[in-house]
């Protein structure tokens, strides 16, 4: 058989069993183990269980559920409303200030939590109430929640950075780094949307009550006391301190991202124990449940989505598929085009992780070889998955938003996302038209970028912290002019070679 | 802590209608211990990484074994709770389709998703299991200056999947006994 119709029949026949609606860890790994079983010699087979493990213990992919973890403690802790709370109380003389704190509120809890869902819930739980009590339409609000917790999976410590960084091999201190600017854009651009759109409800408001004399609580000032902006305060800080002493520990080389994720937690924990009293085996019981729940979950995906591009890798399925689309010799921004428009297309079924581990060894040799910046591109397609979670038929954020907010009708809330949609196809085009956007951060940062495998540390920086933050991989075999293979692949080539 | 997994996510019917018979109850008593445990090492691989950066910035000890021990604990948290994960149907699937079928065409799809995944994981938890036999007749150490062997995190991984086949089985028992027969859950 051909690579061709292998690779055809391995597509295919995932694309069913993933529909039966069998869960998909189990539906991937049944499909690679059954392609392994008929077009694999059988010692492979032998491996299978051996190749799990060896791709999942890695201490960057295992980092994951202490990510959840931390994202956990500090979105089942009051911390959210706190955090929204303080954000409101000062910025509520800018106009359209609710919504804009609604939309900053969400970036900094993403960050904090990294989990899109969890941001949505924490903020919009305390947020969309409120807006509407001040007269925001429900779609509007539900859409200010939904488009800011996207967020979470752009900003450090996204879990679908981790992937992106695993997957395309690049360093992940770098590529956290460069989302940052990017979220900056969708921040202000959102936070723009949000003053502008209210100014238009306020107008729209004062139109009516002029005429008719019905009064819209968009007229409303509201009046908070200095007192009431000191009082928040406190609450907020010691997260806000958690999220900068991370981020030092990280940038300044104190810690290497995993450790990071151990120490993110191991202060969350402290944190909501000293700040909300949660420390009790009782109330850390959901916590560590809904933690463990979703990183198993998760982290069998993961590991069986490696085992499905392994297998991809090992018949030649990627490096054809590859070179096939690098033979097309379309132009740059049509190939990008197109890549990103099979993202949108997966990201109507399965979730960022599987999108980016099934798809990283097929897109990324195109992209690399017409000249895209790896981190650069990581960074776009996060932001086109962040789109995925708002955007129907799947939209993840908006079942959130429905569990909170269950009286604003699903078709409002759809309308209301859309703009920001519109916002984040802007900010793509702005990241193409100046990727510095993204990479001029990571680049004052760390220095310039100088590949897969560039150090991800300013030139004055401790050896060790070098070596830790960027483990340059095995180099992979050449395939024609492209290096991009699994890296287990070369080795267990390698193995099955000597007798 | 008596309710495992029971308070997390959106209500899914509950296991022992799933999965009737003797050993049910004994599986779910298994899994709520196994969550506790899963629990603590999660927590425990937290506290070591945090050590390790500790000691490292104050003390300015070379640290070596922190990050797989670490990789252990979570290995094992992961897989070992993976039962505990599917008594609640907490591995996500696609069910974008599934939602349109009818009822009755539904169960008896949910039966044969279930037997395909009980194949696979059974296969799985069987080739771990020879892993873990060779790991531990030629002594398998892992390859860093630590050196801790590799029976360790095999085991985990073999008995987590061992455990999830079970959970696995009973549920198309389960499936094939109240689901094909009697009124539908669903």
């Amino acid at each position: 058989m051909s690579v061709l119709s292998i690779g055809a029949l391995y597509g295919i026949s995932t694309l069913l069993v993933m529909f039966s609606g069998m869960p998909i860890a189990f539906a991937l790994g049944a499909v690679a183990t059954v392609f392994m079983v008929v077009f694999m010699p059988p010692s492979s087979v032998d491996t299978i269980a051996q190749n799990v493990y060896e791709e999942m213990a890695s201490i960057t992919l295992l980092s994951i559920p202490l990510f959840i973890l931390k994202g956990a403690a500090i979105g089942r802790s009051r911390a959210g409303q706190d955090l929204y709370g303080a954000l409101h109380a000062w910025m509520h003389r800018v106009p359209g200030g609710l919504g804009i704190a609604n939309v900053f509120a969400c970036a900094l809890f993403a960050a904090m939590a990294g989990s899109s869902p969890a941001t949505c819930s924490a903020i919009g739980s305390a947020g969309i109430p409120e807006m509407r009590k001040r007269g925001y339409p429900g779609g509007f609000a539900a859409g200010i929640i939904a488009a800011g917790g996207t967020l979470g999976i752009l900003l450090p410590p996204s879990i679908t950075m981790i992937l992106y960084a695993v997957a395309a091999e690049q360093s992940l201190g770098r590529l956290f780094l460069a989302a940052i600017g990017p979220a900056g854009l969708l921040v202000a651009l959102f936070a723009a949307y949000a003053a502008w759109r209210y100014g238009r409800e306020q107008r729209a408001a004062r139109a009516v009550h002029e005429k008719t004399g019905v009064y819209s609580e968009l007229l409303r000032p509201d009046e908070l006391s200095v007192r009431d902006k000191l009082d928040l305060l406190p609450r907020v800080l010691p997260f806000v301190i958690l999220l900068t002493g991370v981020m030092i520990a990280l940038y300044g080389g104190y810690a290497t991202p995993s450790e990071t994720a151990g120490l993110g937690a191991v202060l969350a924990l402290i944190l909501i124990a000293l700040i909300y009293r949660v420390w009790t085996p009782r109330d850390l019981e959901p916590i560590l449940t809904a933690t463990l729940r979703e990183s198993t979950m998760l982290m069998l995906i993961i590991g069986m989505s490696l085992l499905y591009s392994y297998v991809m890798s090992y018949l030649h399925i990627s490096q054809s598929t590859a070179q096939w689309i690098v033979a097309l010799a379309l132009s740059r921004w049509v190939l990008l085009a197109a890549v990103l428009l099979f993202v949108v297309v997966l990201g109507f079924f399965l979730p960022p992780v599987s999108i980016i581990l099934m798809t990283a060894p097929i897109i990324l040799p195109p992209l690399k070889a017409a000249g895209f910046d790896l981190i650069w591109f990581g960074v776009v397609m996060t932001i086109v998955m962040e789109m995925g979670l708002i955007h129907p038929p799947v939209g993840l954020n908006l079942f959130v938003i429905k569990n909170i907010a269950p009286d604003i009708p699903l078709g409002d809330v759809i309308w209301g996302v859309l703009p920001f949609v519109g916002l984040m196809m802007l900010s793509i085009l702005l990241l193409c038209l100046a990727p510095g956007i993204a990479t001029w951060f990571s680049d004052a940062v760390m220095g310039t970028s100088d590949g897969a495998c560039s150090s991800p540390l300013s030139r004055h920086q401790v050896g060790w912290a070098k070596a830790l933050f960027a483990p340059c991989p095995p180099s992979a075999p050449m395939v024609g002019t492209l290096r991009f293979a699994h890296p287990a692949v070369s080795a267990v080539q390698a193995l099955h070679r000597s007798p | 802590m008596a309710h495992g997994l029971d308070s997390v996510g959106p209500a899914v019917p509950a296991s022992a209608e799933d999965a009737p018979g003797l050993l049910s109850r004994e599986l779910a008593a298994l899994n709520r211990v196994v969550v506790i445990l899963a629990s603590i090492a999660l927590v425990a691989a937290a506290g070591v990484l945090t050590y390790s950066v500790i000691v490292r910035y104050f003390l300015q000890v070379a640290t070596d074994w922190q990050d797989e021990m670490s990789v252990f604990l979570i290995v094992g948290a992961v897989f070992m709770s993976s039962a505990a994960v599917q008594a609640r149907r907490g591995h996500i699937g696609i069910e974008a389709i599934v939602g349109l079928l009818p009822p009755r065409i539904n169960r008896i799809r949910q039966v044969l998703v279930d037997v395909a995944s009980l194949a696979f994981c059974a296969f799985f938890a069987w080739k771990s299991w020879l892993l873990l036999d060779e790991a531990i007749v030629d002594n398998f150490h892992s390859g860093s200056t630590w050196g801790p062997p590799l029976w360790i995190p095999y085991s985990l991984m073999t008995a987590g999947m061992a455990l999830l086949s079970v959970q696995l089985l009973l549920q198309v028992m389960g499936g094939l006994t109240s689901g094909l027969r009697r009124r539908p859950s669903a």
